[in-house]
């Protein structure tokens, strides 16, 4: 059983699933979904389609160098079955996959960290861009010394809304 | 009453899936990049025969955009057009390819296992290419 990897999005391809096109040189391109089929069939990047994994590890927001990644390989040489190779393998696999998770966390951490630091120099760019334009005293500091009026603002006692049964202007019935 | 439907609905892209088919395939940027623009493949593609079934005899045909022309005043024009200078410009760069894929994805390549037999260095088996397929 070999797991083959999307040619768009690089996902796992597992048998019996996604579909494979096969150019006239012989080269086959697989595909996990129709989604990255037609993507294809676009003449799409998938380098700067932004939801695959190529674009994601060239615009460096996912790790491209590390000892974790090298484990996985396409072997083409077949090996004979050794019950205690095997169990040592899983073990290290679930090992591997351990450091890699954390690696991985440890990563964004310090990519975000990255980011929040960018964000914020732009945000005080953008502030300063915009003190630049110079405030004129506002006018009501010059016109402090006059009293303020109160000005009477008449309110009906009673709004009628035809809203509310009973006000005179209900589209219904009236209650009684 | 008639029909009420939304008038403009298709953007005049009426044939998107006639013109996807496998048969109206253009040729893939890597295989331009890797082979049609080596200097030999290009001189050979550049002064083809004269073939009947292609536009223009097979006698215009612009390498980069992979595309036979008519006349030498339509290729000639249509180095001087965007989509010619768009296409030179995103061939500048390495097309993508499968290997690339299987880096993205993480998957590496086995290095070739040293044969049972090492004591013997005969001259066919020193010749080692880069995508050598051990089965």
């Amino acid at each position: 059983m070999r797991i083959e990897k999307c040619y768009f999005c690089s996902t796992n391809v597992y048998p019996g699933h996604g579909s494979a096109f096969v150019r006239n040189d012989a080269k086959v391109f697989r595909f996990c979904t129709s989604k990255c089929h037609k993507n294809f069939k676009m003449k799409r990047n998938p380098r700067k389609v932004r939801w695959t994994k190529a674009f994601r590890k060239a615009a460096g927001k996912e790790m491209t160098i590390d000892s974790t990644i090298d484990f996985e390989k396409r072997r083409n040489v077949p090996i004979r079955y050794d019950r205690e190779l095997i169990s040592t393998t899983l073990k290290a696999m679930k090992r591997v996959g351990e450091i890699k998770q954390r690696r991985e966390h440890a990563f964004w951490k310090h990519r975000m960290a990255a980011a929040r630091d960018k964000q914020r120099a732009h945000r005080k760019k953008k502030l300063e861009a915009k003190s630049s334009v110079t405030l004129v005293e506002p006018m009501s500091v010059e016109s402090a010394g006059s009293e303020k009026v109160l000005h009477k603002i008449k309110v009906p006692a009673k709004s009628k809304s035809a809203l509310i049964a009973g006000e005179g202007r209900t589209m219904g019935m009236d209650i009684d | 009453m008639g029909r009420l439907r939304r008038s403009r609905a298709h953007h005049a892209r009426r044939d998107v899936h006639r013109a996807a088919r496998t048969r109206v395939r253009t040729r893939d940027l890597d295989l331009i990049q890797h082979i049609d623009l080596d200097p030999k493949n290009r001189a050979k593609l550049e002064a083809q025969e004269l073939d009947y079934e292609k536009p223009g005899l097979a006698q215009h045909y612009c390498v980069e955009c992979a595309k036979y022309y008519e006349t030498d005043y339509a290729l000639t024009t249509h180095w001087r057009t965007k989509i010619h200078k768009r296409r030179c410009k995103t061939l500048k760069e390495p097309a993508y390819t499968i290997e690339e894929s299987q880096r993205a994805a993480g998957l590496g390549k086995e290095g070739k296992r040293p044969t049972h037999t090492p004591p013997e260095p005969e001259g066919g088996m020193v010749a080692e290419g880069p995508a050598v397929e051990v089965v």
